[in-house]
């Protein structure tokens, strides 16, 4: 019930924030060009890319889920709502379960806008429908994972730039992770990283049609931890 | 002197149990990120760890109360370790389906699904395989796509098939060993019975666009290997199986032993005069140019050897001598004539200047039927076939015998000729055409006959010097053309062919106009971004507005 | 309503709230007096459910505000010292969040009762950011009061705003305290004299001296001080003929008169000597201690 609270109002929050909806005019823009470039490249030569715009999102993803997370504790610590919200009798459970539905909320109605460019395919060859399905769920994931990040840094300063640049820092390594071939000489030691890099789950699975639980697993599981040890954050400013 | 009486309090219990529970959690986790997998001991630690902690909070529920919501206990060192264990948890979940592989292809061509074809080739596996894949840590995205296909095939064939990956790097003699050349290969094999590799069946797998496809037909020969048997019949003048020179045919015999059929020579005078048969296991018996024509008794040993379902490769060649190998009014050329509606003829196809090779002896093959799965992948303009000296076959398509099929496969150019003046051709390497006893176009260089009843089948080709060493590579078609041959008399093609499953089967490529193309620009580029920016401004100029 | 018993807040090794307890009725209006840094805030977010005690325990309305956090913090109203907004709300938004999120059934007719009460109204629609300080002040209490709490916690609700809006919250604190228990917090003396059923004084952690506050200063300061205007006398002689006068123990010269102390009332026996004297008595009038000489006195004593 608090959850639903707080998630309404983080919500009510995106669509009042301009801010908000220059993220998403930048994904659109973004996501738009690649489209198009990779529509006039395939035309009469190969199929459209099914997952084109959920890969183009899973990096993305590193730079603009800081930008729409970094606000979420950090402002209510600077305006001092924090001390206010932890006297109300809710849980920081639902506070932090709260403000991280209300971002993937709205990443969700970001991701559902970006439908659009199926529906564009759809009306104009047969694309392989299972395919961006299976590329659109595993951005869904993607994106709550890094949103969770991105809140966990915000919950950690109370300067949002601050929170931005260092989710950014770490949302990217979790993305290099793929390349850990590249650096790590021992493969086994590379194979970890990659396991634990977010595109490791990503692009040779979801992307390429096939959805694989371990995948599923992998992304639950670090939006549990992160949100588990953003809720002891959070926690920690009662001890402070 | 004093007795201290021993006293264990629940609580002492339940801080020990915490400690060991803790413990050997964190070391679990650690061998986990060591090991990269779950061992009996890394399982173990688990194990105690989750017992330790499940004492502990069945012990004192109300010191793991406060412990779990973090009161009274240094808050910290709670956070860390309270999230390890989750993580711990986590990992394992992970690692537990990781290992089930539970997998969901929403591909419209099903790409990640093994085929029926697949699925059924694997239910006849009886012998464990192992795929080694050898990728230095630069093709580690390469390694995890394989893999997803690898561990189908692991969890389709119930474990007969396990994986196991070497980084060429790190063993570099290991790599020698396989005769690894790049990164990224695959190699597939049986095991013995002590779990090493045999590497008398090793054999590299292919790396094609269709992995599926290409995995299946490496396990397929490993399957086949050994259970098919071709014979080589030595005992008439033949060309050497096992001669290594420009005129010997050892390159496919051993090309037929690399993929899995043992070859054994054979002498059909010997068996027709033990009154003998043929082998019962022969897949296909061949013949690369005998020189002289085959007796009665030796005929009817091949009768006996066809009406059980026999196959059988003929090579023949333009002969100059006395009693030529199937000489045209020879006993064994009226028998192939009167049952299987094949037949050589005596005349050298000798080809227009302008369509032959280097001289018009040398013969492309001007037109060839690829409707047949034995020439499907005979297109000139891709693998040509160069015989020379090519001898005309001919075949009986309108009285052909009850049940059976036959047909042409090459077929040389309008402007050839047979020519009927073999002596002449032989003595002084020279012809001419001449209308009233030479042949006239087009004529016939490759036949095969299929007996529906008996399952006999007979591939004549009107040449044996397209398979020598000196020139098989010659031309591509020529390689293509024998083993599929082979393939086809064997039945091996039926065993391994199945539903090739595209890259982009099914997924149409798109056709708008450039109008279209526009109004997409537009509408994705201008008006979607432009919306949700007039939103945000509407918003931001409430902002503003007092 | 709210029952404090050795309430201690270590930081390390500093002590920030050392020990206090205290009770609070129905009704009372209970201020926290001490300077900045005494430990009124810290002992306020304990009360509050912000921060736990690292010892000693309290209950709020009978909650106990460990075991029973979350029904104690429904029972608390809190305004922080600085005023917690979220500048990007409406007014009415902001009201209806805590009164939801406080678990109000009826959030409509109660979000409407407290912008009523608070004159906000005709701002409901606004964002909060437009707000001016006062009206933010305002705001603030319309979301501590917005539950209708029978405990409201208000730390330094008049710091920074106009002397016209903090005569407006003093009245609304002082309104308040008819169905609700206050707990106030400030460092004006004046103000806690205005306001409060009760004061306590804390320096350094340590509560030095409760009461009301006229009980407090006459506790503190059981004689009385005069001021006394002379006319026909040098300076030395004065002192001497006011410092005979018996029960007077302490002379001073203020200004052009005298400040004299006494441990009891000596303004019939001052006139009488003073004539005596044959001297003009131009001006005699009582001066009253504030609670401020109080607790500077105490906060000396500490």
């Amino acid at each position: 019930m608090a959850t639903w609270i707080v998630f309404r109002r983080e919500v009510g929050q995106y669509f009042a924030s301009p801010f908000a909806y220059l993220i998403t005019a930048a994904v659109l823009v973004l996501t738009g060009v690649l489209f198009n470039s990779d529509l006039q490249g395939s035309m009469t030569v190969k199929p459209a890319e099914p997952a084109l715009v959920p890969l183009v999102m899973s990096f993305t993803m590193i730079f603009f889920a800081p930008l729409l997370t970094m606000r979420l504790f950090a402002e209510e610590r600077r305006e001092g709502t924090l001390e206010l919200l932890m006297t109300a009798p809710v849980t920081e459970g639902s506070i932090v379960f709260g403000k991280f539905l209300g971002a993937w909320f709205y990443y969700t109605l970001l991701m559902v806008i970006t439908f659009i460019y199926q529906f564009i395919l759809l009306s104009i060859t047969q694309p392989d429908v299972g395919h961006a399905i299976s590329a659109y769920i595993g951005i869904w994931l993607y994106g709550g994972a890094t949103l969770a990040v991105g809140m966990l840094f915000s919950a950690m300063t109370e300067n949002q730039i601050v929170a931005a640049f260092l989710s950014m820092v770490v949302l990217f390594l979790m993305w290099m992770g793929d390349q850990a071939g590249q650096i790590v000489a021992n493969i086994d030691v590379a194979r970890v990283v990659r396991a634990l890099s977010l595109q490791g789950h990503f692009s040779t699975s979801f992307a390429s049609g096939l959805i694989r639980a371990e995948d599923i697993v992998y992304f639950a599981g670090i939006i549990t931890v992160v949100l588990y040890v953003t809720i002891r954050v959070v926690e920690s400013n009662r001890v402070r | 002197m004093q007795r201290q009486p021993l006293i264990i309090r629940r609580g002492h219990v339940a801080t020990l149990a915490s400690y060991i529970g803790v413990a050997a959690l964190i070391a679990a986790i650690i061998g986990l990120i060591w090991q990269g997998g779950v061992t009996p001991y890394i399982g173990a630690a688990f194990g105690l760890g989750l017992l330790g902690i499940i004492l502990w909070a069945v012990m004192t529920p109300t010191e793991f109360r406060a412990f779990i919501t973090g009161r009274g206990v240094r808050f910290s060192t709670v956070t860390v370790f309270s999230t390890l264990i989750l993580i711990g948890i986590v990992a394992l979940t992970f690692l537990l389906f990781q290992r089930n592989a539970l997998t969901l292809d929403l591909t419209q061509a099903q790409r990640f699904t093994l085929s029926s074809e697949t699925e059924g080739i694997l239910q006849r596996l009886y012998r464990p395989i192992r795929i080694t894949g050898f990728y230095t840590s630069d093709y580690l995205p390469t390694r995890e796509v394989d893999d997803q296909f690898f561990r189908l095939y692991e969890t389709e064939s119930e474990g007969l098939i396990t994986r196991l990956y070497i980084d060429p790097d790190e063993q570099p003699a290991l790599a020698s060993r396989y005769g690894v050349t790049e990164d990224g290969q695959v190699f597939i094999s049986y095991l013995n019975e002590d779990g090493s590799v045999d590497f008398n069946t090793l054999a590299r797998v292919p790396r094609a666009s269709n992995q599926e496809r290409d995995i299946t037909q490496a396990i397929l020969r490993l399957l086949i290997s050994g259970s098919i048997r071709v014979y080589f019949e030595t005992g008439n003048g033949e060309r050497d199986p096992l001669d290594s020179t420009q005129e010997g045919v050892s390159g496919i015999n051993a090309g037929m032993q690399e993929s899995g059929l043992v070859t054994l020579p054979l002498d059909l005078g010997e068996i027709a005069a033990a009154n003998g048969d043929i082998p019962r296991d022969a897949g296909a018996v061949l013949f690369v140019r005998p020189l002289t024509d085959l007796t009665d008794p030796e005929i009817s040993v091949i009768d006996r050897y066809l009406a059980r379902g026999g196959a059988l490769f003929i090579m023949t060649d333009v002969l100059y001598n006395e009693n030529p190998f199937l000489k045209q009014a020879g006993r064994f050329n009226n028998y192939l004539w009167t049952f299987y509606g094949i037949r050589a003829l005596d005349a050298a196809v000798v080809e227009s200047p302008d369509t032959s090779g280097e001289t018009p002896l040398d013969i492309i093959a001007a037109y060839v039927y690829t409707a047949t799965s034995l020439a499907e992948r005979l297109d000139p303009s891709e693998n040509p076939l160069l015989f020379s000296v090519a001898r005309a076959l001919q075949v009986n398509l309108e009285t052909a015998p009850a049940d059976m099929a036959n047909g042409q496969i090459t077929l040389s150019s309008e402007v050839s000729y047979g020519e009927t003046d073999l002596r002449t051709l032989g003595d002084t390497n020279t012809y001419t055409y001449d209308a009233s006893v030479d042949l006239p176009p087009q004529l016939t260089t490759v036949v095969w006959a299929w007996d529906q009843t008996t399952g006999a089948k007979i591939l004549m080709v009107g040449d044996s010097n397209f398979v020598s060493n000196g020139s098989v590579l010659a031309a591509s078609g020529n390689g293509v053309l024998f083993t599929d041959g082979i393939a086809w008399l064997t039945g091996m093609d039926e065993q391994i062919r199945f539903g090739v499953q595209g890259y982009n089967a099914g997924v149409p490529l798109i056709f708008i106009d450039t109008g279209t193309l526009d109004l997409i620009s537009f509408i994705t580029l201008i008006m979607l971004p432009g919306i949700v920016l007039v939103a945000g401004l509407a918003i931001g100029a409430r902002r503003m507005r007092r | 309503m709210i029952e404090a018993k050795g309430l201690t807040k270590r930081y390390g090794d500093r002590i920030a709230v050392d020990g206090i307890s205290f009770s609070a009725k129905q009704g009372e209006i209970v201020g926290l007096l001490g300077p900045n840094g005494a430990g009124k805030t810290t002992a306020m977010r304990m009360l509050t459910g912000f921060m736990p005690p690292t010892e000693g325990s309290a209950k709020i309305a009978g909650h106990d505000i460990i075991e029973d956090s979350l029904e104690a913090r429904r029972n608390v109203g809190y305004l922080p010292e600085r005023v917690p907004l979220y500048p990007d709300m409406t007014v009415r938004g902001y009201v209806t969040f805590w009164a939801k999120l406080r678990g109000v059934k009826n959030s409509k007719t109660a979000v409407d009762a407290v912008l009523a009460r608070f004159h906000l109204q005709d701002r409901q629609n606004q964002l909060v950011r437009h707000l001016s300080k006062g009206l933010k002040q305002r705001l603030g209490l319309a979301q501590a009061l917005v539950h209708n709490p029978p405990v409201i916690i208000l730390d330094e609700p008049t710091i920074g705003i106009d002397p016209q809006q903090v005569i407006e919250v003093r009245d609304a604190v002082r309104a308040l305290g008819q169905n609700h228990t206050v707990l106030f917090s400030t460092h004006i003396l004046s103000e806690a004299e205005q306001v409060c059923d009760r004061v306590l004084i804390i320096n350094k952690g340590k509560v030095i001296a409760q009461g009301k506050p006229a009980d407090l200063r006459r506790q503190l300061q059981p004689g009385s001080t005069l001021f006394v205007v002379l006319h026909g006398a040098d300076k030395k002689k004065a002192r001497e003929l006011l410092a005979a006068v018996p029960g007077v123990t302490h002379v001073e010269a203020q200004g052009d008169g005298w400040q004299v102390k006494a441990n009891a009332d000596v303004r019939g026996e001052l006139s009488a000597s003073i004539g005596a004297a044959g001297l003009t008595l131009l001006e005699m009038r009582p001066i009253t201690t504030s609670l401020e000489d109080v607790f500077l006195e105490l906060v000396k004593e500490v």
